[in-house]
């Protein structure tokens, strides 16, 4: 298995608070990699990071053999990592159709998409993503008509219809009742089976079902990683969520 | 000999700093809470003039003015919240077009009232006359005294916002609306009391301004394009914002001004004020935009 | 565009989704009788002042659709829009002035625009030399101002400053331009702007106004409902979504901002030909908040609402503004403040909602489908003590 993302030394002071501090991680290819920590410990702003929202002080991010550090978002999209963000973003006043359609990989350039037509293949592949997370019944509606859980189903039916490469889920189950989140778990479990994910998660039920090899982040730094069982037996990860435990 | 004249000309200009900054800080902290910006601050200003002159007519002077033009237009911007801003507070673009017709509409009934002659609004006696500063400048008193204006201003929104539990309250509701709403906070409430506040600064602004010009119905326009730019330049949320922002436009203005002349000088502000949120796109002092 | 299929049964999933056809029936037919109708109002009447009126509102309407572009689509507020009309406006109003001098020359004898001379200048300035030549001028007139906005996004749209932010800064780009003309007076004419040379006006070059308005409505309709179209809204509605997509935001705005001021240049370099008067009012804040009210009336975000819009106000002002002086200002006033607080999507805008509610069914028709729909999910979506449908349902 190569190694897909790698991340090192990444540090990021906002506003004087360093948050992340000389991280280090690496992704494998195929790997549904989950991301836990408590509040804080910096989980977002690494996704943020690898997604070129912003340069980070220093440390380096390479994806798939290339160097991306500092890259912009839209650049970075290109190389094939898609993200979903805390709250589900997506463009309101278009159908749902449009949502994913708009999402789809191709091309981006102004004069590209002049006179882009959508082809067959294209449509069929929309309402493939639509019938996978449950929305075709629903293509022609707003996306402001859709409840909360729908909403976080449309945003993972884009990142599946931009075809990542790797696919970083910031808390895709916030909000949602837990029928919903049962879904969207077998929802992402399904997805990992094709593309490499990264998953970060609060909610240890959904963690237990879909996670396999979890990294534990604390303070801006890896606190540990390994299979799950190891991991929450770990007396250091226990201490930290607790809320006893100071890292070194 | 021509440094000696920049020099001079940048003492000038403390002057026109102190303008800049009496003008803007109305605005600036209504932008820096509720996130809005008041087109109608300019014709707010106006008002604030036409309060002064007419308590000149009544026998009072700029003194009594000031605080019955901040009574004046924070009830007017009392009425303009409860009427209109209240409902926009999450469009702000679309209130810069609400409060653009509430200032077409005050504009118009003042020009009703007191018609389309020139107004003047004298400045105390006790303020004519000036004195000389390096050799031959002449710094009349009022000018003196607009700058003691503006530090007061800036020292009273200091002690407002920094001293106060209402002050408190606005801190909190600036740094996390929803928190603050959470615990309790009235935010409506608040909001409503940094626009009339905000308001009756811009009064005070225009019984302030009211001598230095003649007092007519579109004089507030440039004023508050004067302080868009103030706030662009400075950055919002931060009283540090308002007086960089004032200080270097005004400083820059003048100075150039004087090299030029005053078109080209305000084209080389406007532009030197493009090039510089470039590099700090939310202005010197603004609150640390993530992008 | 998509419409919504009314009365569905749920279960029986159909993979089609409909949407509004490049340029509708009613839209063709509608559009067809209304350019027929204004193309031969200088036969059925006789009414110069109306005529120009029509000539101008053309024009402004073309101002509209360009400030929709940018705004409804994606949401790019332009508080200065009027710099790109004026621009192309003062171009060809120099052209035609200086050609106008040629035959018709000043009291001392000198071939050169008047203002030129009461500003002791003796000869026309070098720069401006090319301007003697027509096709120079149109090229001139539509090419700067686009270059212009070109170098505008790039130096504010590269550096994400949008929003509020943007609005103001176009506010001052325009403000300083306007005062840029009224001392320049020497080149420009200054406070009184440039006046009394040969213009168009005629049934001709009113034909010419119309094509180019409907050449601009349909290239618009094209634009926006392609695919650039469907990412501007995006735009529009989720920068940050787009930019995470892959989409380089900066470059779609610059774009549309730039194909905006071609518009609005074409229009200003129009009205100046057939109007013969512009002045600094064409190039400064008033007249471009101006055209945003247009826009607001008639409906962001249809293309023609704005077209309406501009017709409407403009029209009324015509019409009114004698008759009421200063009260005239104070229904402008209200009409932004209406426009934002209680007819958001303008006059177009609200219509087409009534259509598509009308199309989706009345009131008891959207109970009826929430019903199918929860009955096959076994649910009750009713609180206690609601009306079932079929019931009397207001």
């Amino acid at each position: 298995m190569t190694t897909l993302l790698e991340v090192t030394g990444l540090t990021t002071k906002v506003s004087g608070f360093t948050i992340l501090n000389g991280l280090d991680l690496s992704v494998e290819e195929q790997e549904l990699r989950v991301l836990l920590g408590p509040n804080g410990a910096g989980k977002t702003t690494l996704i943020a990071m690898i997604t070129g929202q912003f340069k980070p002080f220093s440390g380096t991010i390479r994806f798939a053999g290339q160097d991306i550090t500092g890259w912009a978002p839209d650049a970075i999209f290109q190389t094939g990592i898609s993200r979903k963000f805390q709250v589900p973003n997506m463009y309101e006043t278009l159908s749902v159709f449009d949502n994913v359609m708009v999402s789809l990989r191709g091309r981006r350039r102004v004069f590209a998409t002049l006179f882009q037509v959508l082809r067959a293949a294209e449509r069929d592949r929309i309402w493939d993503i639509l019938e996978f997370v449950g929305l075709a019944d629903k293509a022609n509606d707003p996306a402001d008509t859709l409840s909360h859980g729908e909403r976080q189903w449309l945003e993972l039916g884009m990142l599946i219809a931009s075809d990542p490469k790797l696919l970083l889920l910031d808390e895709p189950t916030t909000g949602m009742t837990e029928s919903d989140k049962h879904r969207t778990a077998e929802l992402i479990h399904e997805i990992a089976k094709s593309h490499t994910v990264l998953l970060v998660e609060h909610d240890m039920h959904i963690v237990r079902q879909i996670g396999k090899r979890v990294t534990v982040l604390h303070q801006g730094q890896r606190l540990a990683e390994g299979p799950l069982a190891e991991v929450m037996s770990n007396e250091l990860v226990r201490q930290v969520y607790l809320g006893k435990g100071k890292f070194q | 000999m021509m440094l000696q004249s920049i020099m001079t000309q940048f003492l000038s200009g403390f002057s026109v700093v102190a303008i800049l900054v009496i003008a803007a800080i109305g605005l600036a902290i209504v932008f820096g809470v509720a996130g809005v910006i008041n087109m109608a601050h300019g014709e707010f200003i106006m008002v604030g003039a036409y309060t002064a002159a007419v308590v000149g007519k009544l026998g009072g002077n700029t003194f009594l003015a000031m605080p019955v033009a901040f009574v004046v237009v924070g009830l007017l911007g009392l009425v303009i919240e409860r009427g209109i801003v209240q409902w926009i507070y999450d469009r702000p673009l679309e209130t810069l077009l609400a409060t653009w017709g509430v200032g077409i509409i005050l504009q118009t009934v003042m020009k009703l009232i007191f018609g389309p002659e020139l107004y003047y609004a004298g400045a105390p006696k006790i303020l004519n006359g000036g004195f000389h500063l390096i050799g031959r400048l002449p710094f009349p008193y009022y000018r003196l005294f607009l700058i003691i204006v503006a530090v007061l201003m800036l020292g009273l929104v200091f002690f407002v916002i920094f001293k106060t539990d209402f002050g408190l309250k606005v801190r909190a509701v600036r740094r996390n609306r929803a928190i603050s709403g959470c615990l309790g906070i009235d935010t409506a409430r608040v909001d409503m009391m940094i626009f009339v506040f905000g308001s009756g600064l811009a009064g005070v602004a225009g019984a302030v301004l009211a001598p230095i010009k003649s007092v007519s119905t579109t004089m507030g326009f440039p004023y508050a394009v004067d302080s868009f730019m103030v706030l662009v330049l400075g950055g919002v949320g931060n009283l540090w914002g308002v007086l960089a922002g004032g200080a270097v436009i005004g400083e820059a203005e003048t100075v150039l001004s004087f090299i030029f002349n005053n078109v080209i000088g305000q084209l080389l502000v406007f532009l030197f004020i493009v090039i510089i949120i470039r590099i700090v796109p939310r202005g010197i002092f603004g609150y640390y935009e993530r992008r | 565009m998509v419409r919504d299929k009314a009365g569905k049964p749920a279960g029986k999933r159909r993979r089609s989704i409909r949407r509004a056809p490049l340029f509708p029936f009613w839209a063709v037919i509608g559009g067809a009788a209304l350019v027929a109708s204004i193309g031969a109002y200088p036969y059925y009447s006789t009414n110069i002042y109306v005529l120009t009126l029509v000539g101008k509102f053309l024009c402004y309407a073309i101002f509209a659709l360009s400030i929709d572009l940018i705004w409804g689509f994606t949401g790019i507020l332009s508080l200065g829009q009027a710099v790109y009309f004026g621009l192309g406006a003062y171009m060809v109003a120099l052209s035609l002035k200086l050609n106008y001098a040629l035959t018709h020359p000043t009291r001392f004898g000198n071939k050169i625009p008047d203002f030129m001379e009461w500003n002791s200048l003796t000869q026309v300035p070098g720069f401006m030399t090319p301007l003697y030549s027509t096709p120079v001028a149109i090229a001139a007139a539509l090419v700067v101002p686009t270059l212009f906005a070109l170098l505008f996004g790039a130096i504010t749209f590269k550096r994400h400053i949008y929003g509020v932010y943007c609005a103001v800064i176009t506010l001052a780009e325009s403000l300083i331009l306007q005062n840029f003309i009224i001392e320049y007076q020497a080149y420009t004419g200054g406070f009184n702007g440039i006046t009394d040379y040969s213009n168009y006006v005629g049934p001709s070059f009113l034909w010419f106004i119309l094509a180019v308005t409907v050449f601009f409505v349909i290239v618009a309709r094209v634009l926006t409902h392609s695919r650039v179209g469907t990412v501007l809204k995006s735009i529009r509605d989720n920068d940050l979504r787009a930019e995470f997509m892959g989409y380089n935001v900066a470059n779609y705005r610059i774009f549309v901002f730039c194909v905006s001021a071609f518009m609005a240049a074409a229009a200003g370099g129009m009205y100046a030909a057939w109007v013969g008067i512009i002045s600094f009012l064409n190039v400064g804040p008033i007249f471009s908040i101006e055209g945003v009210i247009w826009t607001a009336v008639g409906g962001r975000g249809t293309l023609i609402g704005p077209v309406i819009g501009a017709f409407l106000v403009k029209g009324a002002e015509a019409f009114l503004s004698d008759r009421l002086a200063d009260w005239w200002q104070i229904i402008v006033g209200a009409l932004f403040i209406l426009v934002v607080l209680v007819m958001r999507d303008g006059i177009v805008g609200t219509a087409m909602e009534w259509v598509q509610r009308r199309r989706r069914g009345s009131y008891r028709q959207i109970l009826a489908d929430a019903d199918r729909a929860a009955h096959d999910l076994q649910m009750d979506w009713r609180t206690e003590g609601a009306p079932r449908s079929g019931e009397e349902v207001r």
